[in-house]
């Protein structure tokens, strides 16, 4: 009997205190996340004026948003640009982790620096240096491909090519995480299994599709909905690059929030735009996690 | 038999040969970036097929110096994100703690619903948060800006796998000896966790360091500019100044260039720990 009351006792202490250590971090997390997307929510069904007056509208902003023709071009913006980028950074990022995996190249610290360097600049950093490398006043880039015949303008000035260059930079800026990732999934793969195939004769290409690959899957699926997730909230770089342009040709999505928010402080369609941002990315990130079976990955 | 082996070694040379070309196009600019620093601003319009400069001159350097407050948004960087690193360590410890090791009701829920936060991503919150910081007074202030990193959930979750892998049996040890559950998380976990921990801060150092869209909304007008905004305004600024731009640039990456130096080892560790998710 006593020993029942003081395990009572002792679990509703722990119960106090496990609520009190949650508290500082639930805090945080109530005010600056959570609380932020319900009152995101709550904005895009007004037209939000803080300075007049608040008017409910309900989904009207939302459907005066699936009407404006300028939405629509940055939602396929959005996807072009993200459709771009995940193949050239998973690549990229898988060659380098292959090659340092097998020795390939003498220098491998160098080899790994040289490509991850770049993802501790600054978007900033990036965006001017890339900025200035297409400028048709002092680019070495932009000399390099007039004298090669392939651009007369400046490939950041030109309607079709502004996307992909951005995108490339944006390539250049993060496949380096990436081959990190890979790498150190690469190197945990048991050598036995190697060893086993060298023994049965298989040559590298064979030991690749067989083995390498099969193990690295799981690392691989989940690299694809990172970097999608990434490539879909992309901003620094096109605002720098080419602020959106030639006209609106390359203006993601969260470009045009910002600038429907934060430039015609129209807040409540803007709110409206990153509920919706939320939810293509929820949803998203969902269905492929079910769909790739990686939910045990991230426990 | 030797003819596969042949085959194998062009296989290798062939793809060596690629990756080489990678590294060039990889480190590049950064050799450019660093020869354009040098050259003054008379010589890089009149020579932008040149690597190098023909006279060498640190005056875009010292005009950067003079014109912008560059050390000011320095050591603006640099409290952000002290700022971000001490207020998630605290608190992320203290929350891994309880959802891995305390009872109580309604933990698992919680816990889902924070989990199911790690891939709101965090620009869509913009707009809202803009209001939210401002209803608090922090809107163009330091904590204005590192709070809110503070809130994301990835540090906590690092932790907390962490120590649900501690045995249970050095914990209740613990307990028959009559140590409470601070004294358990400061003397036992903590120690063992430093690793982790390292990989925590490397991952919030990566992202308060070069935090963008926030930082750009929250600090316009601000005197609390970090180096990621004050170089975009330097971009914006009316007149051209190609010589500024490089060597601002150039100035902006050596701190970044001097941690990767000191600690490369700990951070391609550190993402390789965090690397699941981001």
């Amino acid at each position: 009997m006593r020993s029942s009351v003081s395990k009572k006792k002792k679990l509703t202490r722990t119960g106090v205190e496990g609520i009190l250590f949650v508290l500082p971090y639930g805090t945080l997390w109530l005010l600056f996340l959570f609380l932020p997307l319900l009152f995101g929510f709550f904005i895009s069904l007004h037209k939000w004026n803080p300075l007049v007056e608040n008017v409910f509208i309900a989904f009207q902003g939302y459907g005066e948003l699936f009407r404006t023709p300028r939405f629509w071009n940055s939602f396929w913006v959005t996807w072009r640009f993200v459709l771009m980028v995940i193949p050239g950074i998973v690549l990229v990022g898988l060659m380098a982790a292959l090659a340092l995996h097998s020795k390939l190249v003498w220098g491998t610290q160098l080899f790994e620096s040289f490509i991850f360097f770049p993802y501790l600049l600054n978007v900033s950093i990036v965006s001017i240096l890339w900025g200035l490398l297409h400028d048709p006043d002092v680019g070495i880039l932009f000399q390099l491909l007039k004298r090669l015949g392939i651009a007369t303008t400046p490939l950041l000035n030109h309607e079709f090519w502004a996307l992909p260059m951005v995108a490339f930079t944006t390539i250049w800026w993060l496949a380096g995480y990436r081959m990190v990732v890979f790498r150190a999934a690469l190197a945990s793969f048991p050598a036995e299994l190697y060893e086993a195939a060298r023994l049965d004769g298989a040559g590298p290409f064979r030991t690749f599709f067989s083995i390498t690959l099969p193990l690295l899957k799981p690392t691989l699926l989940f690299a694809l909905v990172l970097t999608t997730v990434g490539g879909m909230r992309t901003f620094g770089q096109v605002i720098l690059m080419t602020a959106g342009g030639p006209g609106t040709a390359t203006e993601v999505l969260a470009l045009y929030m910002y600038r429907v928010g934060f430039e015609f402080l129209d807040f409540g369609r803007a709110a409206a735009v990153g509920f919706i941002l939320f939810l293509m990315i929820f949803i998203l990130v969902l269905v492929l996690l079910r769909f790739f079976r990686l939910g045990s990955e991230m426990r | 038999m030797e003819k596969t082996v042949a085959l194998m070694n062009i296989g290798r040379g062939v793809r060596a040969f690629i990756l080489w070309i990678l590294v060039l196009v990889w480190i590049f600019p950064l050799i450019w970036l660093t020869g354009k620093t040098f050259t003054p601003n008379s010589e890089i319009i009149r020579s932008a097929t040149t690597l190098f400069p023909e006279h060498w001159t640190l005056e875009n350097i010292q005009a950067v110096l003079q014109k912008w407050p560059f050390l000011r948004w320095l050591f603006n960087s640099t409290l952000v994100t002290l700022g971000s690193i001490s207020v998630t360590v605290v608190v992320s410890l203290f929350a891994a703690y309880s959802f891995a090791r305390l009872q109580w009701k309604g933990r698992d829920i919680v816990f889902v619903l924070f989990l199911s936060s790690m891939f709101i991503p965090w620009e869509i919150n913009a707009v809202p948060l803009y209001f939210v910081t401002k209803y608090l007074g922090i809107l163009g202030t330091r904590p204005g800006v590192f709070l809110p990193i503070s809130a994301m959930p990835v540090g906590m979750f690092l932790l907390r796998q962490f120590f649900i892998s501690i045995p249970q049996d050095i914990e209740d040890a613990a307990r028959i000896d009559g140590c409470s559950s601070l004294t358990i998380l400061m003397r036992i976990f903590l120690p063992m966790t430093i690793p982790v921990l390292g990989a925590v801060v490397i991952w919030i150092f990566l992202f308060a360091w070069n935090e963008f869209f926030w930082s750009m909304i929250s600090l316009q007008r601000s005197a609390m500019v970090t180096l990621p905004i004050g170089l975009k305004n330097i971009m914006g600024s009316q007149n051209i100044d190609y010589g500024g731009m490089f060597a601002a640039s150039l100035l902006a990456l050596l701190p970044s260039l001097l941690i990767f130096l000191v600690l490369r080892r700990q951070i391609i560790r550190g993402i390789t720990v965090s690397g699941s998710f981001r």
